[in-house]
């Protein structure tokens, strides 16, 4: 079935209103720069409303995404057993001087459901978790410096950002080190040619960073990583904001075999509803209640409703093994909707997070003509950052899918073959 | 690690040397007063070493101008004992004596400085000049040309320019003004050169809808990012290069400010 083209003239309109009165328009990761969109034309600015795993732009076009709003969207768009929690608790109270009792069950939850938490502490966005997490370290460990890994993105604190990004003085960079993924020996070299000075080492479950490929932990790596900082003395933060909960409700590093010191929540904590959680290991728990950290709208109750029936829902549908195999299905049929038109598509990372490369040219170039056809008929992918599953999504999404990414490729071939 | 809003005199030589004086080469082509400065003129080159920086010839022929690299042989020598003395030339607060060509001073008198001089006014114009269209485009041309090679010179030299470069893989990357002037930045293993024409090929591409957009930007009064969102930068291939170069370009500003 041929695939209509989108046409986004009131989407563009608004573009053109927010430019006047907005930075750039459409900032972040949800704008036209950073998230790729290549060209800026094939992609809807705006949305008006979202269902499921669907939203429909300005233009009332409809689309099937793979974005889930870049994580939060976990058991799909106004998701009725957490929308009612969060309603109910709206009636009773939100924004309140003194906090509502339901901080008290979130943290008990979150406590019961991660393997590795002793404790709970609320926050808002994934950055406010990692930036709570390296305080933390530091003030446990009285050591400056922190351990990344090459490609990471870890939120938008100055210290999380590279020297030569706008804002950024060395000063605000300069206790971080850098190592390659994956390389436990150079891990090694450089924690020995830092000996006590090293607060914590950070990192996602696994390479799921953005423009490469993905790549998961080698066999044996986060396990001697564990030996290594426990013997140095070396916080482990596990930035889990991205993958959290799609790989395991105990956390990634429950999935990967080892027990992280803190981990980072925030996208699929509450299915859009706004809160984020650092959880942590017992003997952090002093430093961290030491901390001059906080924040007006940290400790709303209704964001808190909502993280508690979507952790219990999670739990309940076993999402963790149903993402994998909706994943599996819709990569296979990519792979061989790429295969039957003479292209070669790369699929990477866990199924539940799948990244996407056509690796027919060394530019990218095809591959970002593909992604912009494919969200020009409806199929709503970016072109350089993983993609993410929810469990709303059917059988026939993942058909429907396909046949558009038959289409699409179709669109493409007279110009590369 | 250098402060951010610091430039230092070694980076700032190598940009005076390739991206300032390189840009003689495209004002000769552009402007026709410039040939006529170099006309009936007998062939000559200039050949300037800096100690611990650049050197490079610059060879008047026909009218025309080119630079290469390193001094091999040349009829006037210049040479300069520090990057702040060569850089001092550029900004006019050092008067440059040639240790070789004592008989072509008068070339250097009566074209070289007034070929620089016109550099000057076309790099640094009056706003009334750029009323006229054909100043206007020259203006903006030779401005593309001197931006393009910096962005090189700083990857290569400046502290944290080199941290950008650092995350740029191998490959030629197209930047260029639709309907106007072109060049490719070549990167490889992390070391930058610009190449002031088209690339055959290429994995990044970052492109100006028009020489005015590329007049703004130059002038800092629009932000790359946002034009890329409102499609009058077109950018494509590998992200993550124009990503780098957008971030060296950052840094232009600063030395050639």
């Amino acid at each position: 079935m041929a695939s209509k083209h989108y046409n986004y003239d009131k989407s563009h309109a608004w573009f053109d209103r927010a430019c006047k009165v907005i930075p750039s328009g459409l900032y972040g990761h949800q704008g036209p720069a950073e998230g790729c969109w290549i060209p800026p034309t094939s992609w809807p600015f705006f949305t008006e409303k979202a269902q499921g795993s669907y939203f429909w732009d300005v233009d009332g076009n409809k689309f099937i995404d793979y974005m889930c709003a870049y994580g939060p969207n976990v058991l799909g768009y106004n998701d009725p057993d957490v929308d009612a929690a969060a309603m109910e608790q709206a009636k009773l109270e939100n924004c309140v001087t003194t906090p509502s009792t339901k901080i008290v069950e979130f943290a008990e939850l979150m406590v019961d459901t991660v393997a590795s938490a002793d404790w709970a502490f609320f926050m808002k966005n994934g950055n406010d978790t990692t930036q709570g997490a390296i305080m933390c370290a530091r003030a446990h460990t009285h050591r400056k410096k922190i351990i990344f890994v090459n490609g990471f993105y870890h939120g938008v604190s100055m210290w999380t950002q590279k020297v030569d990004y706008p804002g950024v003085i060395p000063e605000d960079v300069a206790n971080n080190l850098y190592v390659d993924w994956n390389d436990y020996e150079a891990l090694e070299k450089l924690v020995n040619e830092n000996e006590g000075e090293i607060a914590a080492f950070i990192s996602t479950p696994y390479m799921h960073g953005n423009f490469v490929d993905n790549v998961l932990p080698a066999d044996g790596y986060w396990q001697k990583v564990r030996k290594l900082c426990t013997e140095k003395g070396i916080v482990l933060i596990v930035d889990d904001v991205r993958a959290g909960f799609r790989l395991d409700v105990a956390g990634s590093d429950h999935y990967y075999g080892f027990e992280a010191d803190m981990i980072c929540f925030c996208k699929a904590l509450a299915n859009g509803w706004n809160v984020s959680c650092l959880c942590g290991k017992e003997f952090l728990k002093s430093a961290m209640s030491g901390l001059s950290y906080t924040g007006s709208y940290w400790m709303s109750a209704v964001p808190f409703a909502a993280g508690i029936a979507c952790i219990n829902k999670m739990k309940a549908l076993d999402t963790p093994k149903m993402f994998r195999e909706k994943g599996l299905m819709l990569t296979d049929g990519l792979k061989a909707a790429a295969a039957n038109n003479g292209f070669h598509m790369v699929v990477s990372g866990e199924p539940s997070l799948f990244y996407l490369r056509l690796a027919d040219d060394d530019s990218l170039l095809i591959h970002q003509d593909w992604v912009q056809e494919m969200v020009h008929r409806g199929i709503y992918l970016t072109s350089h950052h993983n993609h993410f599953i929810n469990a709303s999504l059917t059988e026939e999404d993942i058909k429907r899918t396909i046949e558009v990414a038959e289409d699409a490729f179709h669109a493409i071939r007279p110009k590369y073959q | 690690m250098a402060n951010m809003t610091l430039t230092d005199a070694k980076t700032l030589a190598y940009i005076n040397m390739y991206a300032v004086l390189g840009t003689l080469e495209n004002l000769c082509e552009l402007d026709p007063q410039a040939r006529a400065l170099l006309k009936n003129k007998k062939p000559l080159s200039i050949g300037m070493i800096v100690k611990g920086g650049p050197s490079a010839t610059l060879t008047f022929k026909n009218g025309y101008c080119r630079m290469s690299d390193g001094v091999d042989k040349c009829d006037i020598l210049l040479p300069f004992g520090s990057c702040e003395k060569f850089n001092g030339m550029i900004d006019g607060t050092v008067t440059p004596i040639p240790c070789k060509g004592f008989t072509h001073i008068g070339f250097l008198l009566k074209s070289f400085i007034p070929l620089t001089d016109l550099l000057s006014k076309y790099m640094r114009p009056d706003p009334k000049d750029l009323e006229d269209e054909r100043f206007f485009e020259i203006s903006t041309s030779l401005m593309f040309y001197t931006i393009t090679v910096a962005l090189s010179q700083i990857g290569n030299n400046d502290e944290i320019g080199k941290f950008s470069a650092d995350h740029i893989v191998d490959g030629d990357i197209k930047v260029a003004i639709s309907g106007g002037p072109a060049a490719t930045i070549r990167v490889c293993n992390h070391r930058m050169i610009t190449i002031k024409k088209n690339p055959e090929n290429y994995r990044a591409i970052m492109e100006f809808t028009s020489i005015k957009l590329a007049r703004d930007l130059f002038d800092g009064n629009v932000n790359a990012v946002a034009c890329i969102g409102q499609g009058s930068i077109i950018m494509g291939g590998m992200i993550s290069m124009v990503d780098n170069v957008n971030r060296i370009l950052d840094r232009v500003a600063l030395y050639l400010a």
